[in-house]
């Protein structure tokens, strides 16, 4: 059992932090406090991650055959550490550098693989995930969008809702249903993956406004949209196979603590520069605001190690995703209590703490599931039926 | 970062299993005093208290062995012996030891059973001589032996320590321990959950309690990690986390846990008090988990702007 990291894996954070500090411009405060989805910080990830790729940072975990460099799952971690506590400067493309790539790879033919592969490497792709409708967010399996099947395709009607990144997406990961009196199945089996040109006729993207930010999230309507059968991603009948797995790379991806972690240091440098460390209240909760982002870290490091040594995915997943929302809120309300200042325009970077952190038990899953899947997967609790 | 037990942790703890397994003389009785002497004699005979002191073992090998050891119905002083008395120079046959804060005078944990009483002073800590003739024993709900010395005379001081290194172990050992109650309290709770019907189905299908109980489960698993890391680093903001941890989040824990027992876990009766009260206990050892985060963020933020 080994609690440190390994002379390699801390020249690689060194590195790492070394390229952040040289490619990212003066005013990158400034401009990453609007969020992965904003105008700006979209259009910056274009520059960003090809000057990443250029670095060979940006898919070194991809296998050697997709143009990556076979890296260990924990250099890819700590590279996502401290892009994440930067303030996540790949903007959209860190969820195609961690599932939407890997998933193609996994699922996707050799043409699929061919077309979209290469620019997610070149940093050039942006990709939205086309999953919760407006009666079926956390419950997936309950999204209602039709795909009908027609000559050489599908025609897809219907509305996505929270979507992340559409406004600037090139294409959507879209789920979407075969109708039972079109000859779909009923339940999970009759859903499909379609990888959907966002350019394509029929498509509207509306941006709702939101307390997490700009252009952070979308209703995006899909009128009579032809998406062709050769961007069908596995077959029909495999989606939630396909689904699951990309949840389960999604799910780990993000060190949300360790950007929790680094605003609460900035955050204390402030109470200590204006003489409020003397102050022992505050000192007290710091430590317990540290305390938890401590905890999620050591929680998400056993995911990591798990899959670092091969093991199958672990339904402590779930638990550490819960501790994650407890240290990203109890963070949050620290600053809130004795920074306020912070969300009246002192502190940006606070404010855009304060923006993902209210999303963190909702974004990916509302925080509940993880609670069901860690009672029944975890603690081995009977169903609500009263199974065993 | 690799989290698998080496080989030779896990035949350790292999061996520990078996020999917790082993009967053990008063185990049964429930209402029997909690602390078991022989199963404290077999853990030292064996030698997984002094594990700490061997080549090639360490303290995150004693923290494994004594969260374990917390995890067994039967109390035993593991923690100290093998986490807090090798960071001080004391002997290993100098065993059990107690520990108090401030007073000599006060209330201390195991000390009916201690050769030696560890005074945290502040600016100054000690290791004094217990002499048995002194004891008075506590009546307590508290599930660990206590007592106190009479008399006014300082008892004999066996060496000066190093109160920052006691207070540092200090933490790691009762977080340690912590982690090994809070586990043995949740896994008794969800076999009651599992098999106790009430309005035609398992207390455990109900999602109600299945919330409750997952949101235990992150407590439980932070603790037992934080705790291990501070083993292993032997710092003053690990050891300070995981103490804070362990203080701060056990009164939620040890609450949900006596609620889903129902009228049986205030029973002596059924175990679970056997956990929860050493849980309680630990909550107000070293000022409680307010001081344990005023330490913890000390020592993550000292002061270098003001």
């Amino acid at each position: 059992m080994e609690f440190g990291w390994t002379a390699e894996e801390q020249a690689h954070r060194e590195r790492v932090r070394a390229t952040l500090e040289r490619l990212l411009p003066a005013d990158w405060e400034s401009l990453s406090v609007h969020g992965p989805g904003s105008d700006l910080q979209t259009d910056y990830s274009r520059h960003f991650c090809a000057a990443l790729q250029d670095e060979g940072l940006l898919v070194p975990h991809w296998p050697a055959e997709h143009g990556g460099e076979n890296a260990p799952v924990w250099q890819q971690f700590i590279l996502g550490e401290e892009m994440w506590a930067a303030g996540e400067p790949r903007g959209p493309q860190y969820m195609n550098v961690s599932w939407i790539g890997p998933v193609l790879m996994r699922y996707g033919t050799a043409d699929q693989q061919a077309r979209y592969l290469p620019p997610i490497r070149q940093g050039q792709a942006i990709w939205c995930q086309g999953f919760s409708e407006p009666s079926a967010g956390s419950d997936l399996a309950a999204l209602r969008t039709r795909a009908v099947p027609v000559e050489g395709g599908y025609r897809v009607s219907g509305a996505k809702v929270w979507t992340s990144y559409a406004g600037h997406a090139d294409h959507c990961f879209l789920l979407a249903r075969v109708p039972l009196d079109e000859g779909g199945a009923s339940g999970k089996a009759g859903i499909v993956i379609l990888l959907a040109d966002m350019a394509a006729d029929g498509i509207q993207v509306k941006q709702i406004p939101a307390l997490i930010g700009e252009g952070d999230i979308h209703e995006v309507f899909f009128d009579n949209v032809f998406v062709a059968s050769e961007n069908r991603l596995g077959a029909e009948g495999q989606a939630w196979e396909i689904i699951t797995y990309a949840l389960q790379h999604e799910r780990v991806g993000v060190a949300r603590y360790e950007f929790s972690r680094r605003v609460l240091d900035r955050a204390v440098a402030k109470l200590q520069a204006d003489g409020r460390w003397q102050d022992a209240v505050i000192r007290a909760r710091a430590g317990q605001a540290l305390m938890l982002c401590e905890a999620a870290r050591l929680l998400v490091y056993q995911i990591v190690d798990g899959k670092a040594r091969g093991l199958p995915p672990s339904a402590l997943t779930s638990v550490a995703r819960w501790a994650v929302v407890l240290a990203d809120n109890g963070v949050s309300e620290f600053l809130t209590e004795f920074l306020p200042e912070g969300l009246l325009g002192a502190d940006p970077v606070q404010q855009a703490h304060h923006q993902r952190a209210i999303a963190a038990g909702i974004a990916s899953g509302a925080a509940e599931i993880q609670l069901n899947l860690t009672a029944r997967r975890w603690l081995e609790l009977p169903g609500e039926g009263g199974r065993a | 970062m690799n989290f698998a037990l080496s080989d030779e942790q896990q035949a350790i703890l292999d061996g520990l299993e078996g020999l917790l397994q082993q009967p053990v003389e008063g185990a049964t009785d429930p209402l029997s005093p909690p602390y078991s002497e022989a199963l404290e004699q077999r853990l030292a005979d064996a030698g997984y208290l002094s594990i700490a002191r061997e080549d090639g073992f360490g303290t995150l090998d004693a923290g494994l062995i004594v969260e374990r050891i917390a995890r067994a119905p039967q109390v035993v002083e593991a923690a100290a012996t093998a986490l807090i008395a090798p960071a001080l120079g004391l002997p290993a046959e100098l065993r059990p030891l107690a520990l108090v804060s401030d007073s000599w005078q006060k209330p201390a944990r195991f000390l009916p059973q201690a050769q030696v009483l560890l005074v945290d002073q502040g600016d100054r800590a000690l290791a004094l001589a217990v002499d048995p003739e002194r004891v008075v024993p506590g009546d307590t709900l508290f599930a660990y032996p206590y007592g106190r010395l009479q008399g006014s005379a300082q008892p004999t001081v066996l060496a000066e320590i190093d109160p920052q290194v006691l207070r540092r172990r200090w933490r790691m050992a009762l977080a340690v321990e912590a982690a090994g109650c809070m586990a043995a309290a949740l896994a008794l709770v969800l076999e009651h959950v599992r098999t106790r019907q009430a309005f035609g189905r398992p207390l455990g299908a109900f999602q109600a309690i299945q919330h409750r109980l997952a949101m235990a489960a992150e407590p439980v698993e932070s603790c037992k990690w934080l705790a291990l890391r501070a083993c292993w680093s032997d710092n003053e903001l690990d050891a300070s986390l995981a103490a804070t941890f362990a203080q701060s989040r056990s009164n939620a824990l040890t609450y949900d846990l006596h609620q889903f027992s129902g009228a049986m876990g205030l029973t002596l009766e059924y175990p679970l008090h056997r956990w929860t009260y050493r849980l309680r206990a630990l909550v107000g050892e070293l000022g409680g988990a307010s001081q344990q985060a005023r330490a913890a963020a000390e020592a993550a933020w000292p002061e270098t702007c003001a």
